[in-house]
């Protein structure tokens, strides 16, 4: 699968610093984006800790062999596919990086980072993620959202004590029930998705959904083909709506398959549709 | 210089400034806000710098020390937090020449977003259980666990039942969905189920499905006993236990 990817991280209009961070591996379709939080730019150390984690450890990745008896840090299922495994597990051990650091430098105490990660194998994404950032999947129209919030408001919902309407009017949305660098163990949440050509992904942090309605963020993904421009177009759209929050869009669009027995003639030709 | 305003029902009781000593608050009149409140203990908590931020502190008291809803042990304060003790509320006034300027850029935040925090195990379950008393209807009571199953009343498909679990369920003719359509002219994704934080909701594929039949206007929320109707298919949404 062809995939086309572009990603776009802002300060926003109001904070200082920006502790949002994201990494975009090509050759392996690996995406990686994080939310960092604690005083004094600490935040920024935790996610970019975090990116940097995920990156180096999914490179590592030996194809050749059977994953399965990598050292796990954490519980992981067996169920899942090699490359999810190891996704869960790159997130477990930047988890333990953050809490280590923080360990040896008390000023650091409070540092962390929520995670939202991808990783597309053949049609098959894995998704790894902590925290509020979000993943969702736009297909025929539709924003699916793939990820679960792990924030208070987000859990009452799931318990029917919030409606999604109060959840997003409530002084809480900030409040996290799980992070990285918080403890030395974390539950990680995994999932596998199969994709089709003209799935359009897309990664963000809670500073685009916070600012942004899903119904306007579906209608900019359908308008804008081009990833980079559709992730700028986000990013200027919340900034446009207060940018109250660090905000960071990744944007990967899988190819439509080109249809029609003329389609060996095009791609010979060399030329960019 | 901060200070602190103790505030009950509205009304100003007392103003303490917070200079470079820590600010006791409790109910015992050695406090230097003192809260004259059964359900106050005697130390109940103190506010004081660190640095150049402006923390509180619980002193392990009964009832608990809340800043802006939250119950907590020890927290950064931030010009206009209100700290909760009893029925008391103390504004937290830390506007002007705070000790070291602290990030000033970040108080200009509408109210709405706080500083991200992570609640540890206990004080997370007793948020919870807060809120849980707080909240009107329960839906998930934890004895029982409801599957969301299609049953299918009609048309041409792979299996009688789906029960779902996938955070996402597609209905079309592609090999990866999980209700496939049986025929060479259906799409290969005609609809799709999203599974949210509130329930499941039915989206389009290239079809526009029927819920009980009417069209969808975009992703709409599935209740128990749903009919859907796409592409030929007919199946009813039920929650089975």
């Amino acid at each position: 699968m062809q995939i086309v990817s572009s990603g776009v991280t802002d300060v926003g209009r109001v904070r200082t610093n920006n502790e949002d961070s994201f990494r975009i591996v090509e050759p392996l379709s690996l995406f990686v984006l994080s939310d960092g939080m604690g005083g004094e730019a600490h935040g920024e150390i935790a996610s970019t800790m975090t990116v940097e984690t995920i990156e180096k450890y999914c490179s590592k990745m030996d194809e050749s062999k059977e994953d399965a008896d990598a050292t796990l840090q954490g519980t992981v299922a067996d169920s899942w596919s090699p490359r999810t495994k190891r996704l869960q597990d790159a997130v477990f051990q930047a988890n333990l990086n953050i809490f280590q650091s923080a360990q040896k430098h008390p000023e650091q105490r409070g540092m962390g980072a929520t995670v939202t990660a991808g990783w597309i194998n053949g049609s098959k994404l894995s998704i790894a993620h902590v925290g509020d950032s979000r993943a969702y999947l736009l297909r025929t129209g539709g924003l699916q959202q793939l990820t679960n919030d792990h924030s208070l408001v987000a859990e009452q919902v799931r318990r029917g004590i919030l409606t999604p309407q109060q959840a997003e009017e409530s002084d809480m949305q900030s409040v996290l029930l799980r992070a990285l660098g918080a403890h030395p163990e974390v539950e990680v949440d995994v999932d596998e998705i199969d994709l089709l050509p003209g799935d359009v992904l897309l990664f963000c942090s809670d500073g685009l959904t916070r600012m942004v309605t899903e119904p306007e963020i579906a209608g900019k993904l359908q308008s804008e083909t081009d990833p980079a421009t559709a992730a700028q177009k986000l990013v200027d759209f919340a900034n446009e709506r207060g940018g109250l929050d660090n905000v960071t869009v990744i944007v990967a669009r899988i190819q439509e398959e080109s249809k029609g027995w003329f389609s060996w003639l095009r791609r010979d030709s060399g030329k960019k549709v | 210089m901060a200070k602190l305003s103790l505030m009950f029902e509205n009304k100003l009781v007392k103003e303490v400034p917070i200079g470079n000593r820590p600010v006791t608050i409790g109910r015992s009149p050695d406090n230097d806000l003192p809260v004259d409140n059964l359900a106050v203990s005697n130390h109940h908590a103190r506010v004081y710098y660190e640095g150049s931020r402006l923390v509180v502190e619980d002193l392990d008291s009964l009832n608990g020390t809340f800043v802006n809803d939250l119950r907590v042990e020890r927290a950064t304060l931030h010009d206009g937090d209100s700290i909760w003790i009893g029925k008391h509320h103390i504004k937290v006034d830390a506007t002007a020449d705070s000790v070291i300027p602290w990030d000033s850029g970040r108080k200009a935040a509408a109210p709405k977003i706080n500083e991200t925090m992570v609640l540890d195990t206990k004080a997370r379950r007793d948020m919870l259980q807060q809120a849980a008393a707080m909240g009107e209807r329960s839906q998930f009571s934890p004895g029982r666990l409801k599957m969301p199953t299609l049953v299918v009343l009609g048309g041409r498909v792979d299996q009688k039942e789906y029960v779902l679990t996938n955070k996402l369920t597609v209905i079309g003719r592609s090999p990866m969905a999980t209700v496939r359509l049986r025929g060479w002219f259906k799409p290969q994704v005609a609809a799709q189920i999203n599974q949210r934080d509130d329930g499941y909701y039915l989206g389009t594929g290239a079809k526009i499905p029927l819920v009980n039949g009417s069209p969808i206007q975009g992703p709409t929320r599935l209740n128990d006993g749903d009919l859907i109707e796409v592409s030929g298919i007919r199946m009813n949404f039920i929650f089975r236990e």
